[in-house]
């Protein structure tokens, strides 16, 4: 009978171990898959959600009309309810952001930019010269700096813009806010077109100032939902025309453009695909919407360290740029900053922000209120200790490989 | 004079009461016939009732006595504690086989567990990330303009401008954007 009940038992554990380890390898593999299909679900909610501004009812309370528009937009519903006023409205102030992004582009100008943005670690002002000859080279130089930056405006290449100001980064600010022309002021000395962007809720999001004369961006400011000022950017001096004062070191630095980091970037075609990728190779990523920002430009590159995967994320306001590589975080980060945040160990620097998770290096640059950035850092596999069930799954992961080193 | 009749048996087995319990009492106190009839009748429902009594015990002994010289009399007595032996080792073998279950789910879980707390593996790469090289990216992507290198982008050491902007002074991010706000604000 003993003997009976010891071939019992080993019967049991033979059946049980590859069983459970079965069990869950399906489980894990559909937790991947699911997250893909998160992936095709918020690309479709999000597609969903944008198109023509709509007109509405004029004559609709405002109050009431910004709620419905809220429900609405939270709903992923298309939003009905913009009077005619607010339509005309949109319709003029983003043609007017639609010529800044080609002035920003076409038009020779120079001068000293100041950038100060509220980030997860305190505030940060960067002070920039800039030189920009129309339809090409841009020269950025921080005091700082021991050699200018370059970025060269070329082909379909994400062209630079002004202040955020870029086709790309407009046509997403149409289909996200509403924009309304407010009339003229100054900055910097120059008479300005003001617009102003509001939220689906109507809360203030963005205030442009456009040159009266040549609609480029001299000022921006962006607020957060709580009405606080979280970032401030504009040129103290600026002069548009031929440049008269060759930046030092620009004859020099054009041959190097061929070099240039920039240039070994590879845009993907379907931004989705790499996302899907990612997520096939282990990487668990919310999607193609990042803390409400949608995903629109992906890229990758071989760099030193093995590829990076660059996942482009934006609003037309707040834009996230998230650099994916395989690894681990090295021992020493000079010049970054240790701190919690949202309970996970982050590295921060600037308005860059880097951490390690389930085998992933995560360096998350934002121009975007720092809620979001908390936000979208608590979105991605964490920099802490691994919670129970993705220990566990890593651990089965590496389990059924032992039992099969094929599967 | 009449006698009882069929009402001494009905007296006999004390179905009689009332008035005609009373007229029989009556009579059988004046009448010998009736009152010795009464008595046999007595006497024989008694020696009835006593055969009764020892053949139902009778019939239990002879049972008894059969039952031990049947074949498999004492066989038959001994299936009740074998049938709860085997039963507790069934139970038995369940806790046992219950107990290997959950050995081997813990088992198996503790290794996973212990497996899966390294978040990467040794071979994996340490990575320090090109913050220039990413930075110069978002700036390209994004349309405005880059961040230096980390060190020089925080408030507390500020770098000093080419052309001192007002904006650049040590003061908060709040005061300097308000103050360069009313300046330009419609």
């Amino acid at each position: 009978m003993r003997r009976h009940l010891g071939l019992l038992v080993s019967a049991v554990v033979t059946v049980t171990i590859p069983g459970v380890l079965a069990v869950l390898a399906i489980l894990g593999h559909e937790h991947a898959v699911s997250a893909t299909d998160a992936v095709s679900a918020t690309s479709v909610a999000d597609e969903g959600a944008v198109g023509p501004l709509p007109v509405a009812p004029a004559g609709t309370n405002l109050a009431v009309r910004n709620s419905v528009a809220g429900v609405q937009r939270t709903s992923g519903s298309p939003v009905t309810v913009f009077s005619d006023v607010a339509a005309s409205q949109q319709a003029f102030a983003m043609h007017l952001l639609g010529l800044a992004a080609t002035a920003g582009q076409a038009t020779s100008y120079q001068g000293v930019e100041v950038t100060s943005q509220s980030g997860v670690d305190g505030n940060v002002t960067v002070v920039s010269q800039v030189w920009h000859q129309g339809g090409g080279l841009t020269l950025v130089r921080t005091p700082s700096g021991a050699t200018p930056v370059v970025s060269y405006d070329t082909g379909d290449r994400s062209p630079a813009g002004v202040f955020g100001v870029t086709s790309a980064q407009v046509s997403l600010l149409g289909k996200h806010y509403v924009a309304a022309y407010r009339g003229v002021g100054t900055s910097s000395g120059r008479p300005a077109s003001i617009i102003e962007v509001y939220r689906f809720d109507g809360s203030l999001a963005a205030r442009f100032w456009l040159d009266a004369r040549t609609l480029v961006p001299l000022r921006r400011e962006d607020f957060d939902t709580a009405d606080k000022m979280v970032s401030d950017e504009l040129f103290t001096q600026v002069r548009f025309g031929p440049l008269t004062t060759p930046p030092a070191g620009a004859v020099t630095e054009g041959p190097a453009l061929a070099s240039s980091p920039e240039s070994a970037w590879v845009t993907a075609s379907s931004p989705a695909a790499v996302v899907a990728s990612l997520a096939n190779r282990g990487a668990r990523l919310p999607g193609t919407l990042l803390a409400g920002l949608p995903l629109y430009a992906a890229a990758s590159s071989g760099t030193g360290a093995g590829q990076v995967i660059d996942l482009e994320y934006s609003d037309g306001l707040s834009v996230i740029s998230l650099f994916v590589q395989q690894g681990t975080l090295a021992p020493s980060m000079a010049g970054w900053q240790s701190v919690s945040l949202d309970g996970s160990r982050v590295y921060v620097s600037g308005h860059s922000v880097t951490w390690a998770g389930q085998g992933e290096v995560y360096t998350m640059i934002a121009d975007a209120p720092p809620q979001t950035v908390a936000e979208a850092v608590s979105a991605l596999p964490g920099g802490g200790q691994p919670g129970l069930v993705d220990r566990l799954g890593r651990g089965f992961d590496r389990l059924a490989h032992l039992v099969d080193p094929f599967a | 004079m009449s006698h009882l009749g069929t009402l001494i048996s009905a007296l006999i087995d004390g179905e009689l009461a009332g008035a005609e319990l009373d007229r029989a009492n009556a009579h059988l106190a004046g009448c010998d016939v009736c009152r010795t009839e009464a008595a046999q009748l007595r006497r024989l429902k008694r020696e009835l009732s006593a055969l009764g009594e020892f053949d139902a015990a009778d019939d239990a002994v002879t049972r008894r006595l059969l039952a031990m010289t049947h074949q498999n009399g004492p066989v038959m007595a001994r299936p009740l504690p074998r049938q709860r032996g085997r039963r507790a080792r069934r139970r038995r073998g369940r806790y046992v086989m219950w107990s290997a279950m959950s050995i081997v789910v813990v088992g198996v879980g503790a290794a996973a567990f212990g497996m899966g707390g390294s978040p990467s593996g040794s071979n994996e790469p340490q990575i320090t990330p090109q913050l220039e090289v990413f930075d110069l990216q978002h700036a390209i992507t994004s349309g405005d303009v880059p961040f230096a290198d980390p060190s020089s982008t925080r408030l507390p050491t500020p770098p000093t401008p080419p052309t001192p902007p007002k904006a650049a002074k040590r003061t908060s991010l709040k005061a300097s954007l308000r103050a360069s706000a009313e300046a330009t604000r419609p």
